[in-house]
Order: structure tokens, then sequence, then C-alpha cells
């Protein structure tokens, strides 16, 4: 019989933790909603708030494990697990404008125990979404779970750029750490970040007159 | 960013290629291989003083932040032919 690999051992690990993903995944999606009810019932008609969950699929959560060894080759004598994974279950808050984010920060802050802040930042330090991590004891003590509070269009574009990217390959998350690419996905931030500051300040003054 | 564009410039100007499969920077020549975490940690000096290192010996020279175990470096060496 063929030696069990790392990677056996890991999807192995997966099916195991999967009631857990699936039930974090679920009650972290309705805490938030609960939580955001107060504000998405006095929205304007122009603003929206979305909110998505998602399960970190079985090979996606491999590959973000084999992407945390340097040359992405896993050493057989080294114990690996996927339990130090925070995202297996996630749910990601789309806000549109963005100067909703902080009211909404606020309102989702009890949703972990005790919350641990991982802000996604861009290349220069610029805060590009928030992001917290914790343990929902009521849904899983194994592992903890995710939620990132980002403005829409960065949103949007994480969403297409990981469809069109990513999801047939995952392993092309390390081509876009270059140099170069990684200049022309940041330009494509700001621009979208511009946009959505501008287009608010247009609805702003068009209210205010 | 700037400084990356730097180093990155600094490996192609020596010959070397991004390989984002395994995300090392590659030299099949003299057989040298910078995973993207060294690039990135390490300051440019660094890196140009480990390019014009002198190594010799048939097999893969690997520039990691945390050496790699032998049974890693078999596995690379193995890959990358």
């Amino acid at each position: 019989m063929p030696e069990r690999t790392v990677k056996d051992r890991l999807r192995e690990e997966y099916f195991d933790l999967l009631p857990d993903i699936r039930r974090l995944a679920e009650h972290l999606e309705t805490e938030i909603r609960h939580r955001l009810l107060p504000i998405s019932g006095k929205l304007d008609k122009y603003e929206q708030i979305t909110v998505e969950a998602r399960i970190k699929e079985c090979e996606s959560a491999l590959d973000k494990v084999l992407r945390q060894q340097e040359g992405r080759t896993f050493d057989p004598a080294k114990a690996q697990t996927l339990r130090d994974l925070k995202d297996l279950a996630g749910v990601r808050v789309l806000v549109f404008p963005k100067s909703r984010l902080d009211e909404i920060d606020l309102a989702l802050q009890p949703v972990f125990e005790s919350p641990t802040a991982d802000p996604i930042l861009g290349d220069d330090g610029e805060r590009l979404a928030l992001k917290y991590w914790g343990y929902c004891p009521d849904a899983s003590r194994k592992i903890p779970s995710e939620y990132q509070i980002v403005p829409m269009l960065t949103g949007l574009f994480w969403t297409v750029e990981h469809s069109r990217n990513y999801k047939p390959s995952p392993r092309l998350k390390d081509a876009v750490r270059g140099a170069g690419i990684r200049g022309l996905r940041q330009t494509a931030l700001q621009a979208l970040g511009a946009f959505e500051e501008e287009f608010e300040r247009l609805v702003r003054d068009e209210r205010s007159s | 960013m700037k400084d990356l564009a730097r180093k990155e410039r600094v490996l192609r100007d020596a010959g070397y290629k991004y390989y984002f499969d395994r995300a090392l920077y590659l030299n099949r020549k003299t057989k040298k291989a910078f995973s993207i975490e060294f690039v990135e940690d390490k300051p440019a000096d660094e890196l140009e003083q480990k390019i014009a290192e002198d190594t010799t010996g048939p097999g893969w020279h690997f520039f990691f932040t945390q050496e790699p175990s032998d049974a890693v470096q078999q596995e690379l060496s193995r890959a990358l032919g």
C-alpha cells in the first residue's frame, strides 16, 4: 500500500472538519445579517450592503497551507494542519458607499468573543478592507472563522479576479507576487477606490443642493 | 514596492526567471534558486551578494529564509531537473 502523503492527511482532516466549517459559515452569516438589520433597514436607495458566506473548498485549503511553505513543497517530517487557517469559513460584507464602513465595523464587533483585527493592506500599507477572525464557540470550538468588511467595488474586483485567475488553479496566486503585476494590481485598486469616493461625493453634493 | 521592483530587476539582469509554480526565482545555468520570501524579506544588497556568490557542484543551491530540509531540497531538485 502506498505511503500516505501530507496532502492525503490534510484531505482527511478537511472532511473531518467539514461539518464544523458548514455550521460556522451558517452561524456567522446569520449573526452578521441579524446585527446589520438596524443599518440595512435605513439605507438610502443608492446604498447597498451585501453579505456573502463562503466555505473554502478542500483543494483550495490544501493549496493555502502549501503556499505557506517556502518553495511550495511540503516537508514530510513536519506536521501540517488546516486548523490554523482562519478562513475555512468566512463572510464578506460588501459596502457601498465606503462611509458606511465604520458604522458596520462597530455593529459587528460583538460577533466574535475575542476578535483579532487583521486588516487587509495594500502594497504601500494602505488599508483596503477590514478583517477579523475569532471563534464562535456555539458553532465550533475546533476552528476559527473570519469576516471581512470591504468597499463594494474593491470586493467585486477581488471576486472577479478570483474566479477568473485563481479558481481554476489556486497556485496562480503566486504568479501575481512579482513586482510588475503587483504594481498594475495596485493601480486598479487605487482607481476603484478613487471612483467610489468621487461617486459618493457627487451623490452627496446633489442631495445637499 | 520600489525595493521589490529593484530586486526583480537585479534578478532579471542576472538571468533569473520567476517560476511561480514553486514561487522561486531560478537560474538554470548557475543552478541557484531564491524563494520569493527570501527576495521579499532580504535587502537588495544581500540578494546581489548571494547572486554573485561562487557556488560549485552539480546540484541546486537554495536560498530560503529558513534552511530547507534535505527532503524538501531533494523534492525541489527532482522537480527542477
